[in-house]
C-alpha cells in the first residue's frame, strides 16, 4: 500500500498572514489508501494548511505537486476537480436542501452532461441525473444517514452533520480526501462509525489527510502522523514513533497533558 | 407523457381566456402575464442563485425598447429585430454580470440598482432615439405569418413566453446546474470546494435570466404599442422583490402565487387607496416574512406537514 508513488508531493509549502507565518516550509507526501494524519496543538497552522491545499487561501511560497503536475495556485473549484475533496472544520451545509441533494451537489465533478443536453433533455443527461441520485443514495447509506435521506439539513443533530461533510465529499469521486477535526463533537458511537468509514474510505485506494486532536481516535487510524507546532513540522512517523517522540509531547505538554494519555 | 399533456392543457386553458375577457379585463389579463413571467425568471436569479439584483426590470425595458428601435428606426423586420435585441440584452446581461456577479448581497444590489437608474437616465436623455420621457408610441405589430395580431394575440404570445421561461428554469433547476445555483447562494465557499465554478454559474443564471426578462418586456411593448421610462423603474424592479419574497423565494409555484396576489391586489388597491397601496405592500412583505421566512409556499408545506404527522399519529 505504502510501497506506491506519492499521489500528492507538497514541497516548501508557506503561508504568511502578514507578520505571522502560520505554515512555514511543510513538506509531505501521501501514497493513495494512505491515511496521513496532521496533529498539532491549536493554531499550529492545521486548517491553514488545508485552506492552501484546497485553494482557498493562496500560498506564499512553495509547490504541491499532483501525478507530477503543479497545482499549487489553482482555485478551489479545479482544485476539487482534480480529486481533491475536503470537509470544513465547522460544518457548512447548504441549508437550503435536503440530505440528498446536498450529497448530490458534492458530486458536481463528475458531471459531464452540458446544459444544452439537459435542455433537450437527452437520454444520457437524464441517466447521468439518475445516476448521480444513485450513488448520492450509496453514500448516504454508507455513513449511515438513511433515515435522514430526505430531511432538511437544518433537522440533523450536529455529529449527523460532519456525517453528511463526509458523504458529501466522497460524491466527488476523490483522490484524496481532507478531513479537518471530523470526530470533534461527535458521540462515542458516532466516532465509531466514523473510524469505520475512514478506513473504508482507505481500503478504497483514496489517500486521507486527517487533522484530528483525538488522538484516541487518530493514531489507531493512521499509518503515518505529522506534527505541527508553530507552522513547522516537527515530527514525521509511524503512530508509534509520534507517541513517544520527546519533541511532540513537549509541544502538547500542558496542553493536553502528553499525547495520548488522556485526551 | 403525462406531464406533456399537463402542459398542454395547461396552455389551452390559458390561451382561450383572452378570448372570453372584455377588452378592460384583457389588458389586466396580460399584464399580470408579464408580470408572472418575470417574477418566474427572477425568483430563479434571486430566490434559486441568491442574487440580489434590481436589474431585472431594466432588462424587460431593454428588450422592449431595443426590439421596437430596431424595427421603427433601423428598419429591421420584425423576426431579425427580436434576435437583434435578445442578442443584445445577452450581451448587456453578460458585460453587466462580469463585474456584478463578483459582488454579493447588498453591493451587487447596489451596483444593479445604478445600473438599472442609468437605463432610466439613457431612456429619459435619449432624444428621439428613446423618445426621452414620452417614451415611444406610433409603431405596431406587423402581421405574422400574414395574421394581423390583436389583444388575445399578443396574451397567447406572452403565454408562449412564459411557458417557455418556465419550461426551460425548471428543466435547468432540476439539473447539476439548479443544485449548483443553490448550493453558492446557501454557502459559496462550501460550493466552490466541491467544484462550482461560482463566477461562471452566477455568470450564466445573471445572463440568462436576464434574456428571459429582455424577452417577456419585448411582448409587452406591444400590449399598447407604447413603452415608456417609468413603467422601467426602480419601483417595479422592488415589486417583483416582493412578489417572490411574498410568494416563497426559490420556488417556483411561489413566484407564480406571488405575482398574481400582489399584482391583483395593486389593480384593486390603487383605484381605492391610491398610491399608498405601496404602504399596505410593505406591510404584508414585512408580515409574510416575520411569519414565515419561506414566503406562502413555506406556510402551506408546514401545513401541509403538520397534517401528514397528524395522519401518521391517529394512525399508530
Ligand atoms: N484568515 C486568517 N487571517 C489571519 N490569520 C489567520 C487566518 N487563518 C488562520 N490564521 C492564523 O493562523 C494560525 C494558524 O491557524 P489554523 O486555523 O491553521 O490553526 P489550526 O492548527 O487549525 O488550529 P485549531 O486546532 O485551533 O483548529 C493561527 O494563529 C490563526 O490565528
Ligand atoms: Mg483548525
Amino acid at each position: 500500500m505504502t510501497g506506491e508513488q506519492p499521489l500528492i508531493e507538497v514541497r516548501g509549502l508557506t503561508k504568511r498572514f502578514g507578520g505571522l507565518t502560520a505554515v512555514d516550509g511543510l513538506d509531505f507526501e501521501i501514497r493513495p489508501g494512505e491515511v496521513l494524519g496532521l496533529i498539532g496543538p491549536n493554531g499550529a497552522g492545521k486548517s491553514t494548511t488545508f485552506n492552501v491545499i484546497s485553494g482557498t487561501y493562496q500560498a506564499s511560497a512553495g509547490s504541491m505537486r499532483l501525478d507530477g503536475e503543479e497545482i499549487l495556485g489553482l482555485p478551489p473549484h479545479r482544485i476539487a476537480a482534480r480529486g481533491i475533496m475536503r470537509t470544513f472544520q465547522h460544518n457548512m451545509p447548504f441549508e437550503g436542501m435536503s440530505v440528498a441533494e446536498n450529497v448530490m451537489v458534492g458530486a458536481q465533478t463528475t458531471v459531464r452532461s452540458t446544459l444544452g443536453r439537459i435542455l433537450l433533455g437527452t437520454a444520457a443527461a437524464r441517466a447521468e441525473e439518475q445516476a448521480i441520485r444513485a450513488r448520492a443514495d450509496e453514500l448516504i447509506d454508507f455513513v449511515g444517514l438513511s433515515e435522514e435521506r430526505d430531511a432538511e439539513v437544518t433537522s440533523l443533530s450536529f455529529g449527523q452533520g460532519r456525517l453528511l461533510e463526509t458523504a458529501r465529499a466522497l460524491a466527488g469521486e476523490p483522490r484524496i480526501i481532507l478531513f479537518d477535526e471530523p470526530a470533534a463533537g461527535l458521540t462515542p458511537s458516532e466516532c465509531d462509525r466514523l473510524g469505520v468509514i475512514i478506513r473504508g474510505i482507505a481500503e478504497r485506494g483514496i489517500a486521507v489527510l486527517l487533522i484530528e486532536h483525538d488522538m484516541r481516535f487518530l493514531l489507531p487510524l493512521a499509518d503515518r502522523v505529522i506534527v505541527l507546532n508553530f507552522g513547522q513540522k516537527i515530527a514525521d512517523g509511524t503512530p508509534d514513533t509520534i507517541r513517544t517522540d520527546p519533541a511532540v509531547v513537549d509541544a502538547y505538554l500542558g496542553e493536553a497533558g502528553g499525547v495520548g494519555a488522556d485526551a | 407523457m403525462v406531464a406533456l399533456m399537463r402542459w398542454v392543457g395547461g396552455a389551452a386553458v390559458l390561451c382561450v381566456i383572452p378570448f372570453l375577457l372584455q377588452p378592460y379585463e384583457l389588458d389586466l389579463y396580460r399584464k399580470l402575464l408579464f408580470w408572472v413571467a418575470l417574477a418566474i425568471s427572477y425568483n430563479f436569479l434571486f430566490g434559486i442563485s441568491g442574487q440580489m439584483a434590481l436589474s431585472h426590470f431594466a432588462f424587460a425595458g431593454i428588450g422592449a425598447y431595443a426590439v421596437v428601435i430596431l424595427m421603427t428606426q433601423a428598419g429591421l423586420p420584425l423576426g431579425l429585430a427580436v434576435v437583434v435585441a435578445l442578442a443584445l440584452a445577452a450581451a448587456l446581461a453578460l458585460i453587466v454580470a462580469l463585474a456584478a456577479t463578483r459582488l454579493e448581497g447588498f453591493y451587487l444590489a447596489l451596483a444593479t440598482l445604478a445600473f438599472a437608474q442609468l437605463l432610466i437616465v439613457v431612456l429619459n436623455e435619449g432624444g428621439s432615439l428613446t423618445g426621452a420621457t414620452g417614451g415611444l408610441t406610433n409603431y405596431r405589430l406587423p402581421p405574422i405569418f400574414g395574421f394581423v395580431i390583436g389583444g388575445p394575440g399578443t396574451a397567447i404570445i406572452m403565454i408562449a413566453v412564459l411557458l417557455a421561461t418556465l419550461a426551460i428554469l425548471l428543466r435547468i433547476d432540476r439539473s447539476w446546474f439548479g443544485r449548483a445555483c443553490r448550493a453558492i447562494r446557501d454557502n459559496s465557499e462550501a460550493a466552490a470546494a466541491m467544484g462550482i465554478d461560482v463566477a461562471r454559474t452566477k455568470t450564466i443564471a445573471f445572463t440568462t435570466t436576464s434574456v428571459m426578462a429582455a424577452a417577456a418586456g419585448m411582448v409587452y411593448a406591444f400590449f399598447d404599442n407604447t413603452v415608456n421610462p417609468p413603467v422601467f423603474g426602480i419601483d417595479n424592479a422592488i415589486m417583483l422583490l416582493f412578489m417572490v419574497i411574498v410568494g416563497g423565494s426559490g420556488s417556483h409555484l411561489g413566484a407564480i402565487i406571488g405575482a398574481v396576489l400582489l399584482k391583483l391586489s395593486q389593480d384593486f388597491l390603487e383605484p381605492i387607496v391610491g398610491h399608498y397601496h405601496a404602504l399596505g405592500f410593505g406591510v404584508i412583505v414585512v408580515v409574510a416574512i416575520l411569519i414565515q421566512p419561506k414566503g406562502l409556499i413555506g406556510m402551506w408545506d408546514q401545513i401541509r406537514a403538520r397534517r401528514v404527522a397528524a395522519r401518521k399519529r391517529a394512525a399508530s
